[in-house]
């Protein structure tokens, strides 16, 4: 069985960046300040916890829709739940571990989504289920080299090409990281196939100071072959290594 | 002189009664014979070509261009605005050559049920015309067909039902994709089981009205997946899906395909299977041909005194000669006509009632996704009957031919004294 | 007794009064039956291969599996590995050995196969490369790359052509296969934590194209110890284990040996026609037809003798008469008549089995080749060989043999009925 309209993508990296989790550095980054840069951007995204309020847009063939939800995390545990529009509120997402089960106010129940349903398109948007919810392993499974440094535009960047180890099950060919110099926040990021050709990329902008931190809170992700498809994040409101409850990832919180 | 010759042909004919029905008696059953095999052969081929497309496919489908084989949810019969679905029909349905048409709506998801969960198929469909072009209805095994007294009603197949855990009468959750990217979701009943003996369709199928399936993937009603179609001859498909296609095309962009294109593994069976009784036809041609061959030759070599009596009281040979192809051709004709009378009885049973399989299959099963019954049904082929009757009547004259020739070649002194 | 040789004297050289007219029905009724014994070949052959076909791309002839599978397709249903040594080795077993073609031990799972373009849900078999060629139709059927040659390393994966095209994927892309260990059954899951997937690289090192959609949309092959070690299954066990008969005929002889060697495992061993029921029928159907029409070729043949003797009869009354007026009884007239009736039918059999057993031997290697029937262009893909083999036993030609003999002597006893009641004073009119 096969599901239409798959586009795989590991943009993990982003949401976890924001969202995050203790990300794993390791030993192996070549460049040394491409490791040091990598290291100050997860721990300057590293939380033990989150909340966050989200806006999210679709623009495609069909036209542009909003979605907005709040998004809770602790540690591998994630809930998202949205908001608006009215005829999709109420239906929540909890993750985890690898369990992945939604609830769907509509029918008021709760269904377990199969890994291969984690694949597809979420909503109708660039992201994946997997992109919300998974964590890659970039310096586990990337090489990191510093590819260029200077100007992009008008911003000073440092630009940071990842190549997959040779045993890394990943599928792309490489992904480059763009990080402003001066306070080594995200600007961009490309994925690529192994053919060379960029497949997406992901745009940051609007950097504000949240719990102490610079993060970008507009994110613009566009597919390479969906000319005038792509899909925007907007975090209106973020809060990290806040007190969340625990009982707020289990399936009676859900249908709340 | 013809007029003479046609006479005394046909009085040698009567003369000896018992070779002349011997001979017709070679010619006229080898000819009900190949009738019989060319009527039962086309048979099987309208039967695998018919059973491979009435319990699912139907025979022609229209669809928007480039919905198949992707079948992208977005692709409907007239784009995102849809199309007047009854009038398409209708149109459609005008067609002659057109049995009866329906509309279909597909879908990916996911079938939820108490503890487990699996991928399906959707398919929407609306019942009455649905029934009228395929056989699907047939196999539910449990339960009812999708009916107007449970809206949100959907049949499933057996294999899904034991694997999912669930039976007649349990909920169900279909969550989908919607066109508008939403996660198009709510709650059925199964109010049928069924069994097809095809794993694509007892495992992975779900079956459910047409307007409850828009509703589910929120698509407004004009819109629509595919337009099935079943028609009054289907070895006609291909040229009536082409003329469908320049004929719709006018008023909306449309691809319509016949079954050849949609189940290729289908035609190649079917393909395959026409080469093997091809060539069995051939040889059955042969050993029919055989026996004419051997009782004509036979039969005009005995008569080689008759022949020399006649050139000694003063008949050229080339006369002789005419007179026994004159015999050859009556004969021939006669038999032909004997065999056909014989035959159509049988030939006309066989297409009307068919003959009973009944000891070598049982139950109705699939292979190569053509399901089959026990019941062999004949079909009529015209050209072959033809071919067959022009070559035996072919075969009947040559075969005359040669020992008339031989004879003719005797002086009528030596030709009479051949016992 | 001196009178019946005598008459088998008199019978074998009243054929040869007129050689030309007895070698000419001899060789009708030759050609007759050797058209019978090649339309037996080709339909027996044709009958065999379709089997072949059908079971090449599934289980075989026969299959040994855990007991239940064929009904719940549960992947965690596993064969226990002595079991695949306990078959393997029984196999191996000199009688046994001549009559299979082929074992192929298989690891079946369900994974989720991604690239840059896309991802499919997809259906894991792990093989051994070498085995599963001698009983499986895809490695012949590769369109590019190569099938699998190393036994144990990952070194690439082979897929179908329409999963290439769907994921985007050519020769040496990279594709990430994510897996769920296979738990065996009986461990509940909780509703903790579930399983983790593993992720894993591979790339594709051949396409396949059988034609059949679900295979090549779906299959993806990997050696059987990655596949083994990928999904967390100890060592030796399997899914399946697949045989390929010389002789489809064998399949419930083997399958019934096998079940008594496996007695007290928990296992199913299954004739294809078990483990392929819709297979079966449409064969029931093809067996039908093949009766009929060899019903047909002998009743044409049955009618061919009998016009030739009750022509030969006929003819022959003036001979009858003087014979009965000579004295010969008509007992014996009838008999001599049947004599030579059988005297004829074995010499043209004789022709007969000649010419078709070498018209037939040609079909059995080289194999008539079905393409030329057609004009109209072939599908791209073919699922079935154009190419139909012969294929006739020794049974079936001692069957035939019988069966025109024994159908000779019956049609003779009329036109021998006729001979021995020639009406004397009539039959000597010369006319």
């Amino acid at each position: 069985m096969t599901f239409t309209n798959c586009r795989h993508l590991n943009v993990a990296m982003v949401l976890s960046l924001l969202l995050l989790t203790v990300a794993q550095i390791s030993h192996a980054a070549d460049d040394q300040r491409a490791k040091e840069t990598v290291d100050r951007v997860a721990s300057l995204f590293s939380s033990k916890s989150s909340i966050a309020t989200v806006k999210m847009q679709i623009f495609n063939e069909d036209g542009q829709r909003n979605l907005s939800m709040q998004i809770w995390s602790l540690g591998d545990k994630v809930l998202v739940r949205i908001t608006n529009p009215q005829d999709q509120a109420g239906t929540a997402i909890l993750k985890e571990g690898s369990d992945i089960r939604y609830y769907l106010p509509k029918s008021n129940r709760t269904v377990k989504i199969p890994a291969s349903m984690a694949m597809t398109s979420w909503m109708g948007s660039d992201f994946t289920i997997d992109d919300l919810v998974k964590e890659p392993f970039l310096t586990r499974d990337y090489t990191i080299g510093t590819s260029f440094e200077g100007k992009r535009g008008d911003v000073a960047v440092y630009e940071y090409t990842l190549t997959p180890k040779p045993e890394a099950a990943v599928v792309w060919g490489k992904i480059v990281l763009q990080f402003r110099q001066a306070d080594g926040v995200p600007t961009w990021q490309g994925y690529y196939g192994e053919d060379g050709k960029l497949a997406r990329e992901l745009t940051f902008s609007e950097y504000k100071t949240k719990s102490g931190k610079v993060i970008p809170t507009h994110l613009v992700m566009q597919s390479a072959d969906k000319a005038g498809s792509h899909t925007t994040i907007d975090y209106e409101d973020i809060a990290f290594d806040v007190p969340i409850v625990a009982g707020t990832f289990s399936l009676p919180n859900m249908n709340r | 002189m013809s007029g003479r010759l046609l006479q005394l042909a046909w009085r040698n004919l009567w003369r000896n009664r018992r070779r002349t029905f011997i001979t017709m008696a070679a010619i006229a059953f080898g000819y009900a014979m190949l009738l019989f095999v060319a009527c039962l052969m086309a048979g099987l081929r309208w039967q695998m070509i018919q059973n491979g497309t009435c319990l699912v496919m139907s025979q022609i489908q229209v669809h928007a261009p480039g919905y198949y084989p992707n079948r992208s949810l977005q692709k409907t019969l007239g784009g995102r605005q849809g199309t007047d679905v009854s009038a398409m029909l209708a149109s459609i349905a005008a067609d002659r050559r057109v049995n009866a048409v329906a509309p279909r709506v597909y879908g990916y998801g996911l079938l939820s049920a108490a503890h487990r969960s699996a991928g399906v198929e959707l398919m929407g469909v609306v019942s009455e015309q649905e029934t009228r072009i395929t056989t699907l209805n047939s196999q539910v095994v449990k339960g009812t067909y999708l009916n107007a007294r449970v809206p949100k009603g959907v049949v499933i197949g057996d294999k899904l039902a034991s694997t999912i855990g669930i039976e007649l009468g349990s909920e169900i959750v279909l969550l989908t994709q919607a066109a508008d990217g939403s996660m198009g979701n709510d709650v059925y009943t199964v109010v049928g089981i069924l069994h097809t003996g095809l794993d694509a369709v007892d495992r992975g199928l779900v079956l459910m009205s047409l307007s409850s399936l828009q509703d589910l993937l929120h698509l407004a009603p004009g819109r629509i997946h595919e337009v099935g179609i079943k028609l009054n001859h289907i070895t006609a498909a291909s040229t009536v899906a082409a003329a469908l296609e320049v004929r719709l095309a006018k008023s909306l962009p449309v691809r319509v395909m016949a079954w050849p294109e949609l189940a290729p593994e289908l035609a190649n069976y079917i393909q395959f299977n026409h080469g093997v009784t091809v060539v069995l036809f051939f040889i059955f041609f042969l050993v029919a041909v055989i026996g004419v061959m051997n009782t004509m030759l036979m039969a005009v070599f005995e008569r080689t005194r008759e022949f020399g009596m006649l050139m000694a009281i003063g008949m050229r040979p080339t006369q002789v000669i005419g007179l026994i192809l004159t015999e050859a051709a009556g004969l021939a004709v006669a038999s032909l006509v004997v065999g056909a009378t014989l035959g159509v009885p049988l030939l006309w049973y066989l297409q009307v009632h068919g003959l009973d399989l009944g000891g070598a299959t049982g139950e109705v099963v699939s292979v190569a996704g053509v399901v089959v019954g026990h019941l062999w049904y004949g079909r009529q082929d015209f050209s072959a009957y033809s071919q067959a009757a022009i070559g035996l009547a072919a075969t009947a004259l040559v075969s005359a031919l040669y020992p008339a020739w031989r004879a003719a070649q005797l002086r009528p002194t030596e030709a009479m004294r051949k016992v | 007794m001196t009178g019946l040789y005598l008459l088998a004297k008199i019978s074998w050289r009243n054929l040869w009064r007129n050689p030309r007219g007895t070698l000419l029905t001899a060789l009708a009724l030759g050609l007759g039956l050797a058209l019978l014994l090649i339309s037996l070949g080709l339909l027996d052959g044709g009958h065999e291969q379709t089997i072949a076909d059908g079971v090449r791309f599934g289980p075989g002839h026969v299959v040994v599996q855990a007991r239940g599978y064929q009904d719940s397709s549960s992947d965690e249903l596993l064969l226990p590995a002595q079991v695949v040594s306990t078959v393997e080795g029984f196999l191996q077993t000199g009688n046994i050995k001549k009559i299979v073609r082929g074992v192929s031990p298989r690891l079946l799972a369900t994974g989720l196969m991604s690239s840059s373009a896309s991802s499919a849900g997809v259906r894991i078999v792990g093989v051994i490369p070498k085995d599963d060629r001698a009983v499986s139709l895809i490695p012949q059927r590769m369109v590019e790359g190569t099938w699998l040659t190393s036994d144990d390393k990952l070194s690439g994966v082979v897929i179908g052509d329409e999963l290439a095209r769907k994921l985007e994927l050519k020769i040496g892309s990279k594709a990430v296969l994510m897996t769920q260990a296979l738990r065996p059954p009986g461990i509940q899951t909780g509703t903790a934590s579930g399983d983790e997937m593993q992720s894993t690289l591979l790339r594709v090192s051949g396409i396949f194209r059988t034609g059949l959609q679900a295979i090549d949309a779906n299959m993806i092959f990997l050696p059987l110890s990655a596949a083994q070690a990928l999904l967390g299954v100890s060592d030796g066990q399997v899914t399946q284990v697949a045989l390929l008969l010389v002789q489809e005929g064998d399949s419930p002889l083997v399958a019934r040996a096998l079940r008594k060697q496996l007695t007290g495992s928990p296992v199913e061993v299954l004739t294809w026609r078990e483990s392929l029921p819709m297979l079966a029928q449409i064969l029931g159907l093809d067996h039908a037809f093949n009766y009929i029409m060899n019903g047909v070729i002998l009743a044409m043949v049955g009618l061919g003798i009998l016009n030739t003797i009750l022509m030969r009869v006929l003819e022959r009354r003036y001979e009858f008469g003087v014979s009965k007026a000579l004295g010969l009884e008509p007992r014996q007239l009838a008999i001599m008549v049947v004599g030579e009736s059988l005297a004829l039918t074995a010499i043209s059999l004789t022709l007969g089995l000649v010419l078709g057993l070498s018209v037939q031997h040609y079909f059995a290697t080289a194999g008539l080749d079905l393409r030329w029937i057609f004009k109209a262009g072939l599908p791209p893909a073919l699922v079935f060989d154009p190419i139909l083999y012969s294929r006739l036993s020794v049974v079936r030609i001692v069957w035939s043999v019988s069966i025109v003999f024994a159908m000779a002597t019956i049609i003779s006893f009329y036109p021998a009925l006729k001979a021995a009641r020639t009406d004397l004073p009539d039959a000597l009119k010369v006319l």
